[in-house]
């Protein structure tokens, strides 16, 4: 049996969908069930529920053989795991937003000789401003992060941005785009070898969807 | 000033029956090896610094723990015995006959984020072979990488098998600047096809290229593999190790330990010393490789001696993770003795090799 750890929240419905196109069914509705622990119909697949940040973990650690998660929460965590696929939903970006788009050279309207940025993102921040060469404080901050430059917490931000409206109503807009997002599947290096005949067959399946 | 109450982060204490089961699975993994001919070697717990940084390359050499000695000499807590080995091997022992085969055991450490049972301090038993090229040696490595999971009652564990070679004669004939090939290196080893993707868009590779570079992350399994790369790659680098890999292959077959091998060319991680053959040992159901090693040619020559050399290490930590039926921990059963009638009964039964408990 391969257990398979999905993100609770807005991946939940795409991730479902995709897998019960590839073929495996989940009896109960798990969307509206509060339990954490799924078998599939054939019992050929258990899934688990976990918070998005949580997935590389369970992934990495082998407690799940795999997992779908978002390209930006991998990114985050560091996590040692495979990442085959692209499962082309979840589109969004990891950007740099400000109150106003004036490059990253210039530090924005301020007398501080070091930028703060707000993100929920510190190590992908972090890697960001190091590899150019630009000193800033990193702000931690946990959601409702569009807040900090507008009331000056933070001169930057480093989000997630799908359409944009959220920033635009804030009166914030894009200053760079750090990298592309979108769901992944991820894969435990050991259960990848040691349970190869299954994974690659889950893979294939997947595949086939996708295309 | 932190409590005296707590533990460093990634330190642990092993106590009691944990500790008794930890020594057993030492003693059992290093009879293996003993029963090969390789003699133990007890290496210092800390050395110069630059022994390491020569031996594992850059990179890893930040997860040193560095400290600087009286006399102002950088020196290093150990995070690896094959460079410690190597050295030794180059100097003190470069007049002995070869090939010299040495087994050592103890712990390491280095600053990493714990994890998958392994602290920042952990422990490594292993074996390196000096002196030996070619397929021989390598074979002697595996078998008793085998000979050890066997010995221990492991089930269902597999050796996965590849080569430097073969990635490097891919990569020889680019010419393209280092950051694209670790570009390409980077989603090559987490195996991402749409990352490859949109990096063979920028580079200037030919089809027949790009072709290698996509089928890489899938050439694991079994024997099919080789052949199957045999199709795509005709640099000799890269043929010569699949004709090496074939062979060890085809003994592994003739000795009926196939089924333990598993042929994977799209492994391409691992400290920059690996020059030839590369493996990592899988146990079903444990998240963590268990074992890995290599053949690493060039690093005794890094500390002045040219030999080849080939080596693996056990992961402690991991294997005391994983069942071992066979590992049996023996019981201590000792004689309950009361000392209100003197220590003559307790002496006298120690003297004829009896377990005492003093009641008190």
């Amino acid at each position: 049996m391969l257990v398979i750890a999905l993100c609770k929240g807005r991946f939940l419905a795409p991730s479902l969908d995709l897998l019960t196109e590839a073929g495996i069914r989940f009896p109960e509705d798990i969307a509206s069930s509060r339990k954490l622990i799924f078998n599939s119909e054939d019992h050929s697949f258990r899934a688990v529920l976990v918070k998005p940040a949580d997935v590389p973990t369970y992934v990495e650690y082998g407690a799940a053989d795999m997992g779908i998660a978002g390209r930006d929460v991998i990114l985050e965590s560091r996590a040692d795991v495979l990442q085959p696929l692209d499962l082309k939903f979840g589109y969004c970006k990891i950007a740099v937003a400000g109150a106003n788009g004036i490059s990253e050279g210039a530090p924005p309207n301020t007398s501080r000789p070091t930028i703060r940025v707000a993100t929920k993102y510190p190590r992908i921040t972090m890697d960001y401003y190091n590899s150019r060469g630009i000193p800033v404080e990193i702000i931690p901050l946990s959601g409702s992060i569009e807040l900090a430059p507008l009331i000056g917490l933070a001169d930057r931000i480093v989000d997630l941005v799908e359409t944009g409206r959220t920033l635009k109503d804030n009166g914030l807009e894009i200053v760079e785009v750090i990298a592309e997002s979108s769901a992944r599947l991820l894969i435990n290096r050991a259960g990848y070898q040691t349970k190869r005949d299954e994974v690659l067959q889950l893979i294939q399946a997947l595949e086939k969807v996708i295309r | 000033m932190k409590s005296y109450t707590q533990i460093p982060p990634g330190t642990q204490i092993v106590i009691g029956c944990a500790a008794r089961r930890r020594r057993v699975l030492e003693r059992t993994i290093c009879s293996v090896f003993e029963g090969w001919s390789y003699e133990e070697i007890i290496p210092p717990i800390f050395d110069y610094y630059d022994v390491f940084v020569k031996g594992m390359g850059s990179g890893p050499e930040e997860q040193i723990y560095r400290f600087i000695d009286r006399e102002g000499n950088i020196l290093a807590l150990r995070p690896e015995f094959t460079s410690l080995v190597a050295k030794t091997v180059a100097t003190r022992l470069a007049n002995s006959p070869k090939p010299i085969r040495l087994y050592y055991s103890g712990e390491v450490l280095r600053f990493e984020k714990p994890k998958g049972g392994r602290q920042r301090e952990f422990a490594q038993i292993g074996i390196e072979h000096y002196g030996g090229s070619g397929k021989t040696a390598d074979v002697e490595v595996l078998l008793i990488a085998v000979e050890t999971f066997q010995r221990l009652g492991i089930q269902g564990f597999q050796i996965n098998l590849g080569s430097v070679d073969f990635f490097g004669g891919i990569v020889d004939g680019m010419e393209f600047p280092a950051d694209q090939i670790t570009q390409l290196k980077d989603v090559l080893n987490v195996k991402d096809q749409s990352g490859l993707e949109a990096l063979l868009e920028h580079l200037p590779l030919g089809d027949r290229r790009k072709k290698i570079l996509r089928a890489v992350p899938h050439l694991t399994g079994d024997k099919a593999v080789i052949a199957e790369a045999r199709e795509l790659v005709k640099n000799p680098r890269s043929v010569d190790a699949l004709d090496h890999l074939e062979e060890i292959y085809s003994i592994f077959e003739r000795l009926d330990l196939a089924q333990h091998l598993t042929i994977d060319l799209g492994e391409i991680r691992g400290f920059d010393y690996y020059s030839g053959i590369l493996f990592r040992a899988y146990v079903r159901d444990l998240g963590f490789e268990v074992a890995s090693g290599g053949r690493y040619d060039g690093l005794p020559a890094a500390f002045g001696e040219d030999l080849p050399a080939v080596g693996f290490s056990f992961s402690v930590d991991r294997l005391e993770q994983i069942v071992t039926p066979t590992l049996e921990i023996p019981d201590v059963e000792a004689a309950s003795i009361d000392v209100d009638d003197g220590f003559d009964k307790a002496l006298q039964l120690r003297r004829s090799g009896k377990a005492v408990k003093l009641c008190l």
